[in-house]
């Protein structure tokens, strides 16, 4: 008798989830969408407990790579990004969300600096040529993810504002598939 | 005589234009490291990997290369064999290079440093508690702290501190009588 054997296999959907570059003259913006078994490994390998783990495997992530590729100074501004899904506003946690939800959850000192330090900072400098990015939390979700970016520039914030945007991100996930 | 005096006068306006241009381009700040004016700069009392306590106001007196950094953290990792070239580059100088390691525990540190073959000590910052303080922008990060305390400059990310440009470029901030 033939003995079937059911394997769960979790695969990264590498497919749904591409990264996306967006380019212009004065900047380059790279977004990596990760799935929660990638993201809950990092944080396992950094001894973060289970609780906070679980919370994290439900969001969704993105990191975000930026370079000012121009020679003013370009400045990042977190509340002047918009994220949509399918559509519809979506709300980027904060850090300051993050920060009280660990401290709720009695998560160590330590951990939730680890943490933040993942997080794309909310407010930054580019001088050019420099590169710095981080991670964006959002909600989960199965629909298509757009993010419209302002960005001001020069040394004062007086220059020309940059706006990038995309609409092809997807949430990363991992794909539990059958096999016999 | 006419001739002569505006010969004269075209010389020494032509030597007071180079003595500036070359004054200019000494005190060149190199690539990746920005004035960063803060005013003195925030005391604190850590352990370092064999235990030992240092007070960062005990280093008055020296340049202080004070980076902050995590095992977990790429550039981090990459930037190590440079900071040992560094250390070696500045041995006998009055400059001092502190590192603090952000919210890692002290087997993770030891065993990191040690497996890089690296003659580095860290300060550990268990809790993240001195790193939220200083609030460096991202991961690596390093300051420069004046011999009177006042922090000077700021670089983020990894960069080739032994390499020439860097090593110059400190070792004239050595002495007092050049200005930066």
């Amino acid at each position: 008798m033939l003995k079937i054997i059911t394997l769960m296999l979790v695969v990264t959907n590498i497919q749904a989830a591409q990264p996306v570059i967006v380019k212009t003259p004065e900047m380059e913006v790279d977004f990596t969408p990760r799935t929660a078994n990638q993201m809950g490994s990092f944080y396992e390998a950094r001894g973060f407990p289970k609780a906070m783990r679980d919370v994290l495997k439900q969001q969704c992530f993105i990191t975000v790579g930026i370079q000012n590729t121009s020679n003013e100074k370009i400045w990042l501004d977190m509340s002047n990004w918009r994220f949509t899904a399918g559509g519809k506003p979506i709300k980027r946690k904060h850090r300051d969300y993050w920060k009280q939800r660990w401290q709720n959850m009695g998560v160590p000192l330590s951990k939730q600096s680890t943490f933040r330090w993942t997080l794309i900072p909310e407010t930054l400098d580019y001088l050019p040529a420099e590169r710095e990015g981080g991670n964006i939390l959002l909600p989960f979700s199965d629909k298509p993810i757009s993010i419209t970016a302002t960005f001001a520039t020069g040394e004062n914030k007086q220059g020309e504002k940059i706006v990038i945007t995309t609409d092809k991100l997807l949430c990363a996930e991992d794909v539990e598939e059958d096999a016999e | 005589m006419k001739l002569k005096q505006t010969l004269t006068l075209l010389v020494f306006v032509l030597s007071l234009f180079s003595s500036l241009l070359l004054n200019a381009s000494n005190s060149k700040v190199p690539f990746g490291l920005r004035h960063y004016d803060i005013g003195s700069a925030q005391n604190f009392t850590l352990n370092d990997i064999d235990g030992e306590k240092f007070e960062l106001n005990n280093s008055k007196g020296n340049w202080v290369f004070l980076h902050f950094w995590a095992s977990w953290c790429g550039p981090c990792r990459e930037e190590m064999p440079a900071i040992q070239q560094l250390a070696d580059n500045m041995k006998g100088e009055k400059f001092q290079i502190v590192m603090i390691n952000t919210a890692e525990d002290e087997d993770t540190v030891f065993e990191f440093l040690g497996s890089i073959n690296v003659d580095l000590n860290s300060l550990l910052d268990v809790d993240g508690l001195v790193t939220e303080v200083w609030k460096p922008r991202g991961l690596p990060t390093s300051f420069l702290i004046d011999p009177k305390g006042k922090v000077k400059y700021q670089a983020i990310g990894g960069r080739e501190w032994g390499s020439p440009i860097y090593v110059n470029f400190l070792k004239k901030l050595l002495k007092p009588d050049d200005k930066l």
